[in-house]
């Protein structure tokens, strides 16, 4: 094993464990000799009695650094998950979208359960400040020479555990929909953004084709090859990373080869060179070291080289990009992604026996997610589309259906009604929380619907909500016209908190309002005039007859 | 999926039991606590003729009884009737005006035409 001579040279101290790892590869076929010619660095391994095994049977528990991509604006309540599941304390990239914490591998299988999280990974290296030099030559070198320099070890078992464990999990269904896709492709551009900086996220194409390029001819395994390092080599020599290989594939015959490939984000101004030439020449050299193969689209390794300014951290994945949709088979438009209805929902603190309201539910995604993670409370889900009903009770059956394969009770806390948000069929003061998705005014609706929908939904929202300890959880791209509103509404809403957020790349806010203890239509302000000179829609008399009830 | 006698508590709207042509129990997880702390938010003689309409008053009393928070059986009555019986199709009316709200695959469309907005 290439990294494991390197790393016993440069890390001394941490050496002991290399002895259990070493003996899972000792049934490697003596094929792989031919490899060692490209890895110069041979130094003697101790020899174990261990039999070859995979992965999870390794009994050492060590310690890792975990890192979590999150929506930007949620880290601190990703942070509340990781403490309240897994009781390990998180540093916060704050507004990056990314948060760090340690576990021990025996936990591993825990952190997917967070539901806060969009991607995961473990880290290889982190530098906090880590030294460009000053041509891109130069510092592309550099990195080239990183790629055999890091302490891999750590992190590859982790990988390993991780398929071993995902295998045990099942294939993950990708969610089909129209409109699914499209979403994958905006929200990687939302992890790591920050507001002013610029981040170029480079990967699969230009990484791949300048790798190939690159890349040395495949390796026939011969026996004639291995002259040049026959006298370094012991038995346990034979221990190459082809042997590695051959392990994660499991029972596949003869050696197979480790497909990878990198994904490089980048941000600050201070750079010499791109994310795309930094993926490429990392990537290279990691090819060399360890003689994977690049592959684009089938690859079983992802490696991670995210630069934010003198920050550098490598990683290797440990979840496909697939992962934001859980929930959701029957997409709309503006489907919100799981994590991001998750974090709405945490923010708000759903109590037992809470009334929980989405009154433009669009697919239902916030209501189904509230009702899979706090059943303590019940949620009512309601738009007045007809497909977006349609939609929110067909991602409701899904659900059940795959709650009752699974063996557990399939009902859910949830019910779905037509209805007019400016008419809500409910009474007076009977809802705890609402939580929603305003239409943001860009793919669907417009900014001027915006000025005429917002203050009489608002009103309504405040109607039924419980005065004093009501609240509502609101989303908006639209936060000049969503602020207005608020601020004509003083008697009723009372701005408690806002959380900046990056929704498909577009700047919005979640707005956690509390219901003030006024009561609706004493209101001093209780005026129904929309935000322009206009009548308004609804009739008084109607509105009284509602609250009598 | 849309519970009728639940969403009546809620609702302002009366039930046409007769017109329930469509019913279905199902199962959901049991929680005494959640069930409890719902019931004071209920107009519990609107649920109990909701549920009589159904056909599946099934021993809910007319009134409430007092320290239900520990009678388990009670809870469960209440849990049934609130959370696992469910309209597919059928209609809520609204006993002011008359005027009927449709329920189709379980969702009542409470949408109001334009001269009653």
């Amino acid at each position: 094993m290439v990294f494991l001579s390197i790393f016993s040279r440069y890390i001394p101290a941490s050496c002991s464990h290399w002895e259990h790892r070493s003996a899972a590869y000792s049934t490697m076929s003596s094929q792989d000799s031919s490899v060692w010619q490209q890895c110069p660095l041979v130094v003697g391994v101790e020899t174990s009695s261990q039999s070859a095994s995979d992965g999870e049977t390794d009994c050492e528990v060590i310690t890792v650094t975990i890192g979590a991509t999150v929506p930007t604006g949620f880290e601190n309540t990703a942070a509340e998950e990781v403490q309240e599941k897994i009781g390990a304390d998180a540093t916060i990239s704050k507004d990056r979208g990314r948060i760090y914490f340690q576990i021990t591998t025996d936990k591993l299988s825990q952190v997917h359960h967070l539901r806060s999280v969009d991607n995961l990974f473990v880290v290889v290296e982190e530098y906090d400040n880590y030294q460009f030099r000053d041509s891109k030559e130069e510092t592309l070198e550099d990195l080239q020479k990183l790629a055999s320099k890091l302490p891999w070890t750590n992190a590859l078992k982790v990988w390993k555990l991780n398929t071993s464990l995902k295998k045990k999990r099942g294939p993950h269904r990708r969610p089909q929909g129209p409109k699914g896709k499209g979403r994958r492709g905006r929200d990687f551009r939302d992890r790591g953004k920050a507001n002013n900086d610029v981040v170029e996220t480079d990967t699969m194409e230009t990484v791949t084709s300048e790798i190939e390029k690159l890349q040395l001819e495949p390796q026939e395994p011969t026996a004639g090859q291995g002259g040049g390092v026959g006298e370094a080599r012991t038995p346990d020599l034979e221990n190459s990373p082809l042997g590695e290989q051959q392990e994660v594939e499991g029972q596949e015959p003869g050696p197979k080869v480790l497909k990878f490939r990198v994904t490089c984000s980048r941000a600050g101004d201070k750079h010499s060179f791109s994310s795309n030439e930094a993926a490429r020449d990392f990537g290279g050299a990691v090819q060399d070291f360890f003689q994977w193969k690049a592959d684009m689209t089938k690859f079983d390794i992802e490696v991670l080289l995210n630069i934010h300014n003198v920050e550098v951290v490598i990683g290797i994945a440990l979840t496909e990009e697939s992962l934001h949709r859980r929930n959701i088979t029957h997409f709309g438009p503006t489907t919100l992604r799981s994590t991001l209805c998750y974090g709405m929902l945490r923010l708000s603190k759903p109590q037992a026996s809470d009334v929980i309201l989405d009154p433009m539910c669009g697919t239902g995604a916030i209501p189904l997610e509230g009702a899979i993670e706090w059943q303590q409370a019940f949620y009512l889900a309601g738009d007045n589309n007809d497909m977006a009903v349609s939609r929110t009770v067909n991602n409701i059956c899904h659900i059940q259906k795959k709650r009752l394969d699974k063996g557990s009770t399939p009902g859910l806390p949830i019910d779905t009604v037509q209805w007019d948000l400016c008419h809500l069929p409910m009474r007076t003061s009977s809802v705890d929380i609402i939580i929603t998705d305003m239409p943001f005014g860009k793919r669907m609706g417009s900014r001027k619907k915006n000025w005429d929908l917002y203050p009489p939904c608002l009103r309504e929202m405040a109607r039924v909500s419980r005065p004093g300890s009501g609240k509502a959880v609101i989303l908006t791209q639209d936060k000049k016209c969503f602020q207005k509103a608020i601020s004509r509404m003083g008697g009723l809403w009372r701005k408690h908190h806002t959380v900046w957020v990056n929704v498909g790349g577009l700047h919005a806010g979640v707005f956690l309002l509390k219901r003030t203890a006024g009561i609706f239509g004493q209101t001093p302000e209780d005026v129904r005039e929309p935000l322009e000179e206009q009548p308004g829609k609804e009739k008084p008399a109607e509105e009284r007859e509602k609250e009598v009830k | 999926m849309f519970c009728i006698l639940r969403v009546y508590a809620f609702f302002s709207s009366g039930l046409c039991g007769s017109q329930a042509t469509e019913v279905r129990v199902s199962e959901v997880e049991f929680n005494p606590n959640f069930v409890s702390r719902m019931i004071p938010t209920l107009d519990w003689s609107a649920l109990v003729q909701a549920a009589d309409g159904l056909g599946l008053l099934q021993g809910l009393p007319a009134e409430l009884v007092t320290d239900y928070e520990k009678n388990e059986d009670f809870l469960r009555k209440v849990h049934r009737v609130l959370l696992e019986v469910e309209v597919l199709e059928g209609c809520l009316q609204c006993p002011e005006s008359g005027r009927e709200f449709p329920i189709s695959r379980g969702v009542p469309n409470m949408l109001l035409n334009e001269d009653e907005a």
